[in-house]
């Protein structure tokens, strides 16, 4: 179960990583083909729909890997018991933030399929196609923070923290803007 | 309800969610639905669904993980060594020496990268070690590199730019020509300093390396070659107006690739790593974003930012008052803060408060990335005192207290730039025309 999930977060912050890939193979197919006079107007609604992909997928992946940024401020000074504590509780207030938006992601696209809305703009796809990724993305995102949820219950420390600390311990700062 | 207490309450709820360690994207979506949940009669669910999806699925924001990207392939090159090794035959004469690889070091790197931390854990880790073997000071060099290495983000292209463009909803290509004089102005003043204390300690200035002729000096910059192209590329497009932000980036990443292959750096493994790193970072923005937007969209649905625009309108505050109160804001943010974080966080209210003042919303993106840059080194949240005190062991606060002469220049710039708008707005008003 444990290298599933892990596999799974994985996964789809792989497919992320594609899109991005993706938009800069198009973005510079479209300024070859514009100097060619190729229409390509309908290149940047797929460009905005892999920019969401890219993010959607990746962020259960992210969010286990300690990219968020929270304030750590309070935290580090604490007592492991009372750090505790408040990881618990910013988790579950976490798991339910995520559970609605999760909830909304799907219930939108869900609609969007049933009623065969189109996308606005140069490409009229149904639009439930790039929703997808806010749907499943989301719904993989509730997975990783019950997944944390359920490891810091058990007495663990978060993944999050510990991927933060080992990265730097490295000296690597590369995910610091 | 008080208008301006539901906004008093909104702030107080974030304080206690941030403090309590909910992360930052979510704590901004709680804080937008409370608002929309109690005080309006909109339905939080479809605007949650919608501020998600059309913060994201945005063209112009595509430019964000391209940018990030680049810096994450020449960050894994031997791009700095080479810098290093360029800039170090024509510094001999200069007051202070090879100190000046920092700040030219931080400055070139800049406009490659649009990362601080990044930009200081590239140069620091070449120039560091190399300083201090040659008997440089080394609480100068460790709060210039500090300092110098925020010109990351103050120097196009920039990640912070992209995102205070992104949320004041201004052109990417203008703020990023606003930020070049600034930056050569901030490259400048730390230079000075550093020339100043070298003539002020003659003695702790080690002797000049052996001289050598024109022609050597020549070959050995010769290795800079690739990445002046490179930056000459990113700018003429930007300035010649031939693409967009965001092909300009995706044609950044083809030359870094091509440089970094060029260098012999370019492995599957280095190309794999850039690109889960960038997918990483990128992703942890945009979630910031669309939870901002959230929370933007239930400030239009409340009316707070206007009638906080009113309420400090109606204290008649002269503008200069203005920006002394936010500076003041911006630097205890900056204490627990993140850049991203303060800038999408305060957007909603205080854009619409600086414009009814009569500011550009481009020169208050310029003064915003300064604050930003000072945030940085001001302890005890400061990624580049982290990655400094990764690199030397040191504690952040001796870092920071050997950063404190270079955050006075920043000041200084702050200070110029107020007192002179056009250092600015000069040059996004020629290239593209007053306005837009």
């Amino acid at each position: 179960m444990r290298r599933f999930l892990d596999r799974l977060y994985l996964a789809s912050a792989a497919l992320g990583a594609t899109f991005i890939l993706l938009i800069m193979l198009l973005m510079i197919g479209q300024s070859v083909a514009r100097e060619f006079g190729v229409r390509t107007g309908a290149i940047n609604d797929i460009v905005a729909w892999f920019c969401a992909a890219a993010s959607f997928f990746a962020m259960a992946h992210a969010f286990k890997h300690g990219d968020f940024v929270r304030v750590t401020l309070l935290l580090d000074s604490l007592s492991p018991r009372t750090r505790r504590a408040l990881e618990i509780s910013s988790l579950s207030l976490a798991s339910v933030a995520v559970a609605y938006l999760a909830f909304w992601a799907n219930r939108f696209t869900y609609e969007s399929w049933l009623f065969e809305e189109k996308a606005q703009g140069l490409l009229p796809l149904p639009i439930w196609i790039p929703q997808a990724s806010f749907a499943l993305g989301s719904l993989l995102l509730l997975v990783a923070v019950l997944d944390e949820l359920v490891l810091v219950l058990r007495g663990q420390k978060p993944s999050y923290v510990t991927a933060v600390e080992q990265r730097h311990a490295q000296g690597d700062f590369s995910s610091d803007i | 309800m008080d208008i301006l207490l539901v906004g008093g309450l909104l702030l107080l709820v974030m304080m206690v969610l941030l403090a309590g360690g909910v992360w930052i994207a979510m704590t901004l979506a709680i804080c937008g639905w409370i608002g929309q949940a109690f005080f309006t009669n909109t339905s939080p669910g479809n605007n949650l669904f919608s501020s998600f999806w059309e913060s994201n699925a945005s063209w112009e924001l595509a430019a964000l993980p391209l940018f990030i990207w680049m810096g994450e392939i020449l960050f894994r090159t031997r791009l700095s060594e080479d810098m290093f090794e360029g800039l170090r035959p024509w510094l001999n004469r200069v007051p202070g020496r090879l100190m000046h690889t920092t700040i030219l070091g931080c400055g070139i790197f800049g406009s490659v990268s649009g990362s601080s931390a990044a930009t200081c854990a590239t140069i620091a880790k070449v120039a560091l070690p190399q300083l201090l073997k040659r008997g440089y000071n080394e609480q100068l060099a460790i709060g210039s590199l500090a300092t110098a290495g925020t010109l990351g983000i103050l120097i196009p292209p920039s990640i912070t730019m992209v995102v205070y463009a992104v949320a004041a909803d201004a052109s990417i290509i203008r703020i990023f020509l606003a930020g070049f004089l600034p930056g050569f102005l901030l490259m400048a003043l730390f230079s000075g300093y550093i020339m100043w204390w070298s003539l002020r300690h003659p003695d702790l200035v080690p002797p000049a390396d052996p001289p050598t002729t024109f022609m050597e000096k020549i070959r050995r910059s010769g290795s800079l070659l690739p990445c002046t192209a490179l930056i000459i590329f990113v700018v003429w497009v930007l300035i010649a107006g031939y693409a967009t932000a965001t092909e300009c980036a995706a044609y950044g990443v083809l030359g870094s690739l091509g440089l970094a292959a060029w260098s012999r750096s370019l492995t599957w493994a280095n190309f794999c790593e850039a690109l889960m790193g960038t997918t990483r970072t990128s992703c942890m923005i945009m979630f910031i974003l669309a939870g901002a937007a959230f929370l933007t969209k239930t400030m239009a649905f409340t009316g707070i930012p206007r009638e906080l625009a009113e309420w400090v309108t109606a204290m008649q505050l002269s503008p200069l008052a203005l920006i002394a109160v936010l500076t003041v804001v911006y630097l205890i943010l900056g204490t627990a803060l993140d850049g991203i974080s303060m800038i999408v966080l305060t957007s909603a209210v205080v854009l619409p408060m600086i414009q009814k003042a009569g500011f550009d919303l481009i020169w208050f993106g310029i003064f915003i990335v300064l604050l930003v840059e000072i945030a940085e080194v001001t302890p005890p949240v400061g990624f580049n005192l982290f990655v400094l005190q990764n690199m030397t062991g040191k504690d952040s606060n001796v870092i920071a207290k050997a950063a404190l002469p270079f955050f006075g220049c920043l000041v200084v710039c702050i200070v110029l730039i107020t007192v002179f708008p056009q250092i600015v707005t000069i040059l996004p008003d020629l290239i593209m025309g007053k306005g837009g």
